[in-house]
């Protein structure tokens, strides 16, 4: 899987480099407008990470050359202004998803894979991991073929370690994937702990072998 | 005291005290120059009759002698050294039945080595009417005069004080998040203009500290954010290095956490500066029932941590058209506001009245800073969640929306409550 970021600070879209590879994906990096447009017009990516304040062009720009050119790549905006009216214009133009800085890494990874299976499996795609196997288009988890009953939070919570696989995800994360804005709410870590807990007892009870591993203090990882 | 009464009650004292004074001075002149004149009257009348009373006595022809009625007493007498004297009567009746105010002349002489005297009276009766009726209009005149000057006086002022009135409303209607800029008409008085012309640069200046220091918050938070996002994902790559030590983790988590509150606190003053900004302009009709049951859903576990007991009286609703992240945000600061200050096993009420709403909570049993509350950074709990901002945000979305927001401490109660 190919990935372009377009990105001008250069230490984040290191960042972003480093944490993908691990995760198996090719990556590219334009640091300018000039660069990015010579990039998307010469190859196609499954996935563009775009910037929109870039140091000489706005990224919208690059977004509304890829679709005059009719490019199909998939496109994420990441943006360092969280405003409603970059969300609406961004995503009207033919953005996939909009994720405004500071962002976990873990959760670009999980929005990259989502546009990826949207875009390269017409939303039905089943991800596989040894005796488990996630439909992330009918959101049905099964272990070795027997379907296993799991709350929504759960599924979330299963998919986005899956997808982040043999990573830590720090709990930060976690709680902003399940719980959203309201994570900024409340510094309590517990209820994640609960939902893990529920999780590990469930797919144990099915069969499926230990993966979700909690690393010290930090996060959780699903190693396989 | 008003500016306006302030002059005029001056000018009131003075001329009120000038009008006292001047009445019975005037009174007693007037009547002074009216004896004089009446003196002379008489000595003239004397001097006129003497020649007719001598050629009466020589003549033995007293009989014969017309004295103008009863005004008029002539008589022999003892031999005297009295001499002529004028003098009033005030009650008048002295001579006569007439009771009336006069003035005599007593006069005394001798024909023909035999004494006589002379007594000449005038009355002062229809003069003093006169000079009553002359003070009576002077009076009516000066009163008249007095009240027409307050009048004009009242009445110019004002209308001379007019645009400092006007420039002094303006003046409690700026708003420097409102108007860039107070000007006024040209008014006809120089000291005015001035005035205006000062509160026209005054204001600008105001607007422009203003604008920059709003312009730096928001510039600083969001420049603030990259170096946010590369601290952040930097830390989430040293979570995936091996091998990490028990003492690195903790360090890593430490760190995450202390990343996590710093986005929190950028994202929230980012927030401030658009709600003051005016940046949410999309309003819709919205259910406060609605919203706040979806916010209990949201806070469940949080809630039942805690065990707290909800009690939520929505017999009622609240409809309100306004920006539903703004309202998601107000409800949802006071909502977990009232989660996180209070204690295990406390509890929270909801009342939902018409145009009101009612969020107490139990908490510290002593009431918060009511003059901080609202404040930038002001921290009631030393808790590390909270950021010190939430109120203000509160307070910022309320006074955009002209909703009052209001903290009493009833009962040992936390109360905030929201009248829309």
């Amino acid at each position: 899987m190919k990935i372009l970021i377009i990105e001008d600070e250069e230490e984040l879209s290191k960042s972003i480099v480093a944490y993908l590879k691990a995760e198996t994906y090719s990556c590219e990096v334009a640091n300018n407008y000039k660069t990015a447009i010579e990039k998307t017009e010469s190859f196609d990516y499954d996935c563009i990470l775009l910037d929109i304040s870039l140091p000489d062009g706005n990224g919208l720009q690059v977004l509304k050359e890829l679709k005059a050119n009719n490019k199909t790549d998939g496109v994420i905006i990441i943006s360092a202004r969280d405003s409603m009216q970059d969300r609406i214009t961004g995503l009207n133009l033919g953005a996939d998803d909009y994720l405004p800085k500071p962002f976990h890494l873990p959760e670009l990874s999980a929005r990259i894979a989502a546009v990826i299976r949207r875009r390269k499996f017409d939303g039905s795609s089943i991800l596989t991991l040894n005796e488990l196997s996630i439909n992330t288009d009918a959101k049905a988890v099964t272990v070795l073929n027997k379907p296993v009953d799991l709350t929504r939070t759960e599924y979330d919570l299963l998919l986005y370690l899956a997808t982040n696989k043999n990573s830590v995800v720090s709990k930060n994360a976690i709680a902003e994937r399940i719980s959203g804005d309201e994570a900024e709410v409340f510094d309590n870590f517990d209820f994640i702990y609960a939902h893990i807990k529920n999780l590990k007892k469930k797919l144990a009870a099915s069969g499926c072998a230990d993966y979700i591993k909690a690393i010290y203090r930090m996060g959780y990882k699903f190693e396989i | 005291m008003q500016l306006l009464n302030k002059t005029i009650a001056s000018y009131f004292s003075f001329s009120a005290v000038l009008l006292l004074a001047a009445i019975p001075i005037f009174y007693f002149a007037l009547k002074t120059a009216l004896i004089d004149t009446a003196d002379e009257e008489l000595l003239a009348t004397k001097t006129r009759i003497m020649p007719q009373l001598r050629n009466a006595v020589v003549n033995h022809d007293q009989g014969n002698l017309y004295l103008y009625g009863y005004d008029i007493v002539f008589e022999k007498e003892q031999p005297t050294k009295n001499r002529d004297s004028m003098y009033s009567d005030e009650l008048g009746g002295l001579y006569s039945n007439k009771q009336s105010p006069s003035r005599l002349l007593a006069s005394h002489f001798t024909i023909n080595q035999e004494f006589y005297s002379l007594r000449i009276k005038t009355s002062l009766a229809d003069k003093l009417a006169l000079i009553k009726r002359i003070i009576l209009i002077l009076s009516l005149l000066l009163v008249a005069l007095l009240l027409g000057l307050l009048v004009i006086n009242r009445i110019l002022t004002k209308k001379i004080w007019q645009p400092f009135y006007t420039t002094l409303k303006r003046l409690q209607d700026y708003r420097v998040d409102k108007q860039p800029v107070l000007k006024s008409e040209p008014a006809s008085v120089k000291e005015f203009n001035d005035l205006n012309r000062a509160i026209e640069l005054l204001t600008e200046r105001n607007y422009q500290v203003y604008t920059s220091q709003k312009e730096f918050t928001e510039n600083a938070s969001h420049e603030m954010q990259s170096p946010l996002a590369v601290f952040q994902s930097k830390l989430e790559l040293l979570m995936q290095t091996k091998p990490l030590n028990e003492d690195q983790a903790a360090l890593i988590s430490d760190l995450a956490n202390a990343s996590k509150r710093m986005s929190r606190l950028n994202k929230s003053l980012i927030l401030l500066t658009k709600i003051e900004n005016n940046q949410f302009l999309k309003k819709e009709s919205l259910s406060v029932k609605d919203i706040l049951q979806k916010l209990l859903q949201q806070y469940e576990f949080q809630i039942g941590q805690q065990s707290i007991h909800i009690a939520f009286d929505d017999a009622m609703d609240i409809t309100l058209n306004a920006n539903k992240s703004l309202v998601e945000i107000l409800l949802g600061n006071l909502l977990s506001n009232a989660i996180r200050h209070n204690v295990s096993n406390g509890n929270i009420q909801i009342y939902l009245k018409e145009k009101e709403l009612v969020i107490q909570n139990s908490g510290k049993p002593s009431s918060l800073d009511t003059q901080k509350l609202f404040q930038r950074f002001q921290k009631n709990s030393p808790d590390a969640d909270s950021i010190g901002l939430g109120l203000e945000i509160a307070k910022k979305i309320c006074s955009l929306n002209h909703y009052s927001l209001e903290y009493r401490f009833i009962g040992l109660l936390h109360t905030f409550s929201v009248r829309f």
